[in-house]
C-alpha cells in the first residue's frame, strides 16, 4: 500500500516538475532570439520570418503532436519531458532508454522502467550537452582559419549533399522500395522547376512518399 | 570580430544550455533517490549511468560534427543552441535552409550569412519553428503516461494469473503505421538529395546547385555509410554504428575537397542547371 502511495506521488510530481520544465524551458528557448536581436540591435523583418515559418509550420508542428503521441508511451514521464527539451530523440534518446531498461530488464511501462528511463535520458543529455559546449569552446578559436581556408571551401560548399547523404544511407537500406518514388518525384519537379528549394521541395516529396508507401502497403511490396 | 562569434553572443546561448544541464541534473537525481525507494539495486542504477554515457558519447560526437559543418555559414552559436535544445540533425539543416530562403539569404548554407538582421531571423524562425511539441507536451503526457501505466498493470496481472497474451492482428490500418515516420523521413531527406542531383543555384554563387562535386560528394556519402553500417552489422561491432553517419558525412567532405583540386577547374565547378 505504501509503494503504491509512493508511486503515485512521485508520478503526479514528476508530471509536475515536467508541465514546469516545458514551460520554462519555452521560456529559455523564445529568450534565445530574443537575446539576440537586443544584443546585435536588429530585428529581422516580419515578412521574412512568417515567410519562412509557413512552411516549416505545417510540417514541423504536425510532426510534433505525431511524435509527442509515439514517443510519450516509450520514453516514461520524467524521460519524456527531458527528451522534448533536449532533442535528439530518435536518433539518440530512445534508443538509450531502450538499451538501459533492456540492460536493467525491466519494463517500459513499470515503474521500474520509469525510473532507469529518465535516468538513461537525463545522463544522455548531460552527456551531449557537455560534449556538444566542450567541443564548441575548443574549436572557437580556430573556427576563422576553418571558415577562410581556401582548401577546405569546397567541403563546406557540399555540406548538405554529404549530411544527407550520410543521414538517409541508414533509411535507404532499411526502406529502399518506398525510397525510390519520392526522390524520382522530386527529380522530376526539378526538371520543371530547377531553382526550386529544398524546403518547398519537401512537401511534395512526403506527400509522394507517404502516398507511395501507402500504395506499396497495400499492395503487398512491403510489410 | 565577426558578429556571429562576439561573447555576448555565447554568453546568451551559455545561458539556454546551463538550464538544460541543470534540468536534467534535477531529473537523474530525482530518478536515482525514487529508483532507491523502490529498492532497485544500486549496480542497476550505475549501469544505467555508466552505460547511457558510453552510449551517448558517439551520437554526441556525430551531432557536434553538424555544428561544426554549419559553422562557417552560420556561425557556432546557433547550431550550437539549436542542437542542444529540442533539436535534431535533420529538422534543423532543414530549418536553418528554409529561413534562409524565407530571409532572402541567397545560396542557402553554402554562403555564408554577414547580415545580422539575417541572423536573427534565422533564430526566431528555427525557434518557433520547432517548439510546438513543449507546448502541447503538458497537456498530453499525464493522460497518455496514466493509460501505458495502466495497460502495464493488467499485463503483469495476467502473466502473474497464466494468462497468455493475444497477439494483436497486423490485419489493419496499424501496420502502415510503422511505415509512415520512416516515409515522412525519407520524404524530407529525399529533397535534398534531390536538389543535389537536379537542383538549380545562382550562377555566381559555387556549390548552391547540382553538378559534379555536389553528385560525387552525395554518392560517396552514401556508399561509405552504407559500407560502414554493413560492417558493423555483419562484425557485429556495436560501437561503430552511432559513428557511421559523421564518417560518410566527413569522408564524403574530404573526397570533395580532393576532387575538386584534382578534376580539372572547368569540370570541378560545373553545376549543370547553373
Amino acid at each position: 500500500m505504501s509503494k503504491k502511495t509512493t508511486e503515485k506521488s512521485y508520478f503526479d510530481r514528476v508530471h509536475t516538475w515536467g508541465r514546469i520544465s516545458s514551460i520554462t524551458a519555452l521560456c529559455a528557448l523564445l529568450m534565445f532570439p530574443v537575446g539576440i536581436c537586443l544584443y546585435l540591435n536588429v530585428w529581422p523583418s516580419l515578412s521574412g520570418v512568417m515567410s519562412g515559418l509557413l512552411k516549416l509550420i505545417p510540417l514541423y508542428w504536425s510532426l510534433a503532436v505525431v511524435e509527442v503521441l509515439f514517443y510519450t508511451p516509450m520514453l516514461g514521464a520524467g524521460g519524456t519531458y527531458l527528451s522534448f527539451v533536449t532533442g535528439n530523440i530518435t536518433n539518440l534518446k530512445l534508443p538509450c532508454a531502450i538499451s538501459a531498461m533492456e540492460g536493467a530488464k525491466v519494463k517500459a511501462n513499470s515503474e521500474e522502467g520509469e525510473v532507469i528511463s529518465t535516468i538513461a535520458i537525463a545522463t544522455s543529455s548531460i552527456v551531449t550537452t557537455l560534449v556538444m559546449a566542450i567541443g564548441v569552446l575548443v574549436f572557437r578559436p580556430f573556427l576563422d582559419d576553418f571558415t577562410n581556408n581556401e582548401l577546405l571551401k569546397p567541403a563546406f560548399a557540399q555540406v548538405l549533399p554529404a549530411l544527407f547523404g550520410a543521414l538517409g544511407a541508414g533509411y535507404f537500406i532499411k526502406h529502399w522500395k518506398i525510397s525510390i518514388v519520392p526522390i524520382l518525384v522530386m527529380v522530376i519537379i526539378l526538371f520543371f522547376a530547377p531553382t526550386m528549394g529544398a524546403s518547398t521541395l519537401l512537401f511534395p516529396g512526403i506527400i509522394a512518399s507517404v502516398v507511395g508507401a501507402f500504395a506499396m502497403w497495400k499492395l503487398k511490396i512491403v510489410k | 570580430m565577426d558578429f556571429k562569434e562576439s561573447t555576448g553572443l555565447y554568453l546568451i546561448a551559455s545561458g539556454v544550455i546551463i538550464f538544460v544541464l541543470a534540468q536534467s541534473i534535477f531529473f537523474l537525481v530525482k530518478a536515482l533517490k525514487q529508483g532507491k525507494a523502490l529498492g532497485i539495486d544500486k549496480s542497476k542504477l550505475r549501469n544505467a549511468i555508466t552505460s547511457s554515457a558510453l552510449f551517448t558519447v558517439p551520437s554526441a560526437l556525430s551531432i557536434l560534427a553538424t555544428v561544426i559543418a554549419l559553422a562557417p555559414s552560420l556561425g557556432l552559436v546557433i547550431p550550437w543552441v539549436r542542437l542542444s535544445v529540442i533539436g535534431n540533425l535533420m529538422y534543423e539543416t532543414t530549418a536553418a535552409e528554409n529561413a534562409m530562403e524565407g530571409l532572402g539569404h541567397v545560396g542557402g548554407t553554402a554562403v555564408e550569412v554577414t547580415d545580422p538582421a539575417v541572423f536573427a531571423g534565422i533564430a526566431w524562425v528555427m525557434t518557433l519553428g520547432i517548439c510546438f511539441s513543449l507546448v502541447i507536451l503538458p497537456f498530453v503526457a499525464k493522460p497518455l503516461h496514466k493509460k501505458m501505466l495502466s495497460l502495464g498493470k493488467k499485463d503483469e496481472a495476467k502473466e502473474e494469473t497464466g494468462e497468455k497474451k493475444e497477439k494483436k492482428s497486423d490485419g489493419g490500418i496499424a501496420g502502415f503505421i510503422d511505415l509512415l515516420t520512416p516515409a515522412v523521413f525519407i520524404g524530407l531527406i529525399g529533397a535534398f538529395i534531390a536538389r543535389a542531383i537536379a537542383g538549380a543555384g545562382k550562377p555566381e554563387i559555387f556549390g548552391d546547385g547540382a553538378g559534379v562535386l555536389s553528385v560525387i560528394t552525395l554518392v560517396v556519402a552514401v556508399v561509405v555509410s552504407l559500407i560502414f553500417e554493413v560492417v558493423a552489422k555483419k562484425c557485429k561491432l556495436t560501437w561503430l554504428e552511432p559513428f557511421v553517419m559523421p564518417i560518410g558525412m566527413i569522408v564524403a567532405m574530404v573526397v570533395a575537397v580532393i576532387m575538386y583540386n584534382v578534376l580539372p577547374p572547368e569540370l570541378a565547378i560545373m553545376e549543370w542547371r547553373g
